[in-house]
């Protein structure tokens, strides 16, 4: 098969992936080459604690068109791809996580791209094998964003994707603390195709989140992407406080007729929790919007970079040893 | 065959060899140069960027900029013939921490602390780049030189100064002969001569080494990169403009004139492998070059290039010269460059000389002052 001309960057975070960083990167590599002219494969380091960037270090004296970004601490899964995304040269560029990234998929994917498409999201076969808890949440999740808050995000989307250049300078501008890819990407627009797949589990068994994980990052894709609570909220407490005065009124009235209003401490009761329920759950919304405005208006870069190394493969290493011979036979024949 | 007798003799007929043998012709009598292309100036000389540096270059090592900035004008009025002035050059510092190593505001103090003259560059110029990448861009004073011109001029002058050359000459062995200094034995063609001198020079950049290994001393430890630098045409835009981006793992693209083209480097893709000499033993460079294996990267430069330029998309790729260059250890870390002036021999009479841009040559003629006052 012909190599193509297009220009093919891979991006993958790495995070404490030393025990596979090698099987990962000579796979990637392989396909690379046997597929693409020119091709770079960015791994970014984001904060590894483990042998992770010894491992990766020994690997750019072995494989070329590698460079490692090293993170100055962790980010985060998504900044790291971030990070790769700010500095990759690509026409095209293959968003993939090691643990999971179906590499040999990658010439598929990136054809299709080429065939016209500014996105194609990478999204999972089945959820067979995780918990019941997650599937249902999964499925409301995606309904909530897509029936009430009317925010597109690709069914079952992970981080396995491709962007052309074009996509990935529009993504890129984008500045946000809080980002998902898959929502950025999906926010940008242009044309896009969805990919279905089997993601592959270089750990065995693939890592699945926990429950309060889950929640957590479905509370943030929705609080950085829309304002649809925001809305529900000011029409709850709308909606409490019309309440609050047709109450007032009764109250006010009854007393200036003589009538005692309803007997006793039931109905303060009744009013007080019933407000406060509502007073509350709209604080709650509040906050978690507040947060994500204090977090983006700080105006700090979203990453550092401790260094960047490229690969250095020595054409021959066998050069070395001649060398010495030579110097030794000169010596010998003065 | 009575053995020719001299009183210097410099090994590399490079901008450096050539100043130093000029320089001892202060001191002494009889100099000879040994080169082992055809030709003066043919390597690191010749394949590089052709910048002579004004300081812009290294906001972060003052100490190599203010050097920098004493040599600039000395180089500029020594060589004025050689120096292309028709070139406008520009800086453009990158946006971001995690990008660029310093801000415009940084850059530009630093610029007026060293007194090198920076001013914004006009909107036409400006609006060359994408402004999501880039923070501000500069109009400086630096300058490109045209080595095939400097070339020319360092033949004249060894010649006025009654210095000889010989070419195609190889260095295979240096040893002290007896109280007269040392003797140079040189493969020169199919033959061996050999010379002797009281003083040699070893000027010979990445094969320094090579040269103490013939001497029979240790190597010094010296960094070696293997240096693609692209030649290609660029956009009409672009032509008569020098344009460098700073401050991280960025790029150059300037007019090479010799070849009536642009250069570009870039700090990633520029150097394809490294390697570092010890005590023990080292690469020949040489080999390497010869290897014939050599894979370009200019399409990662210009898609690199395209990101903050956009019309590089335009330009057309020509050709690539390879080089090796090599650099002390220490400017690895600070960014300095340091040059390398190390007596060995007995009477420390072979004495290895290197720097890492040509206008560091004067500190180089003030250590041999040093060492004949």
């Amino acid at each position: 098969m012909a190599r193509s001309d297009c220009f093919v960057s891979v991006v993958a975070p790495l995070s404490n992936d030393g025990s596979m960083v090698g099987a990962f990167v000579s796979e990637v590599i392989d396909v690379l080459r046997a597929n693409y002219t020119n091709y770079e494969l960015v791994l970014v380091d984001d904060g590894s604690k483990d042998d992770t960037i010894e491992r990766v270090m020994s690997l750019l004296d072995q494989y070329e068109c590698i460079r490692l970004i090293r993170l100055s601490r962790k980010f985060g899964t998504e900044i790291a791809i971030a990070s790769g995304l700010d500095s990759v040269i690509g026409d095209f560029v293959v968003v993939l996580l090691p643990e999971s990234g179906p590499v040999a998929l990658i010439p598929e994917v990136v054809r299709r791209a080429q065939a016209g498409q500014d996105i194609i999201f990478g999204v999972r076969k089945s959820r067979a094998g995780e918990p019941l808890w997650l599937r249902l949440g999964a499925r409301f999740f995606y309904w909530v964003c897509g029936r009430v808050l009317g925010l597109s995000i690709p069914q079952d989307a992970t981080e396995f994707q491709v962007l052309s250049r074009r996509a990935v300078n529009a993504v890129i501008q984008i500045k946000d603390k809080h980002r998902y890819l898959r929502v950025l990407s999906s926010y940008v627009g242009y044309a896009n195709q969805s990919f279905t797949y089997e993601p592959v589990s270089r750990y065995g068994s693939l890592r699945s989140k926990g429950f309060l994980s889950g929640l957590e990052l479905a509370v943030s894709i929705i609080a950085t992407n829309s304002t649809g609570p925001l809305r529900l909220v000011s029409a709850a407490a709308l909606l409490a406080s019309v309440a609050n005065g047709v109450y007032f009124g009764y109250v006010a009235v009854g007393t200036l007729l003589g009538h005692r209003a309803m007997e006793g401490s039931t109905a303060l009761t009744l009013m007080a929790s019933g407000m406060f329920v509502v007073v509350l759950g709209v604080l709650a919304v509040l906050c978690e919007y507040v947060s994500r405005i204090v977090d983006d208006s700080r105006g700090r870069p979203l990453y550092y970079v401790l260094e960047e190394r490229t690969s250095s493969v020595l054409l021959a290493d066998h050069e070395r040893r001649n060398v010495v011979r030579e110097a030794l036979q000169v010596g010998g024949k003065s | 065959m009575p053995e020719r007798q001299y009183d210097a003799v410099v090994i590399g007929g490079g901008f450096f060899g050539c100043s130093v043998a000029l320089h001892l012709r202060g001191y002494v009598e009889k100099v000879l140069v040994l080169e082992k292309e055809a030709e003066l100036l043919q390597r690191a000389s010749y394949v590089n960027q052709a910048r002579v540096h004004a300081g812009y270059h290294y906001p972060r090592s003052i100490l190599t900029a203010l050097r920098s900035r004493m040599n600039f004008p000395r180089f500029i009025e020594q060589y004025r013939e050689c120096v292309d002035e028709t070139t406008d050059h520009y800086y453009a510092v990158c946006k971001g921490a995690a990008m660029s190593k310093v801000t415009a505001a940084q850059y530009r103090a630093f610029c007026d602390r060293i007194g090198a003259p920076i001013e914004p560059a006009p909107l036409e110029v400006r609006h060359l780049f994408n402004d999501e990448m880039i923070d501000d861009v500069f109009i400086v004073k630096e300058q490109v030189f045209d080595a095939a011109r400097l070339r020319a001029r360092m033949a004249t002058d060894l010649g006025a100064r009654g210095v000889e050359v010989r070419y195609g000459a190889d260095v295979i062995k240096v040893r002290a002969s007896d109280e007269r200094g040392m003797q140079v034995a040189v493969r020169n063609g199919d033959g061996v001569e050999s010379c002797t001198a009281r003083y040699v020079f070893n000027c010979a950049y990445s094969q320094v080494n090579r040269v103490l290994a013939a001497a029979g001393l240790p190597a010094l430890p010296l960094k070696h990169e293997l240096a693609e630098i692209a030649l290609v045409e660029v956009p009409e835009r672009l032509r008569g403009l020098a344009i460098t981006i700073m401050d991280g793992p960025f790029l150059s693209t300037m007019p090479f004139p010799p070849r009536g083209v642009h250069s570009l480097t870039h700090v990633r893709y520029t150097p394809h492998c490294a390697w570092k000499d010890n005590g023990t033993s080292h690469v020949d460079p040489d080999r390497l070059l010869r290897a014939g294996r050599l894979r370009t990267s200019y399409i990662h430069m210009i898609k690199d290039a395209q990101r903050f330029l956009p019309c590089m998309e335009d330009c057309r790729y020509v050709d690539s010269m390879w080089e090796i260059k090599t650099v002390l250890p220490q400017s690895e870390i600070d960014d300095s460059r340091p040059i390398l002036f190390v007596r060995s021999g007995d009477q420390g009479n072979l004495v290895s000389v290197m720097g890492a841009k040509l206008d560091n040559v004067y500190d180089v003629l003030v250590e041999i002052d040093h060492m004949f006052s």
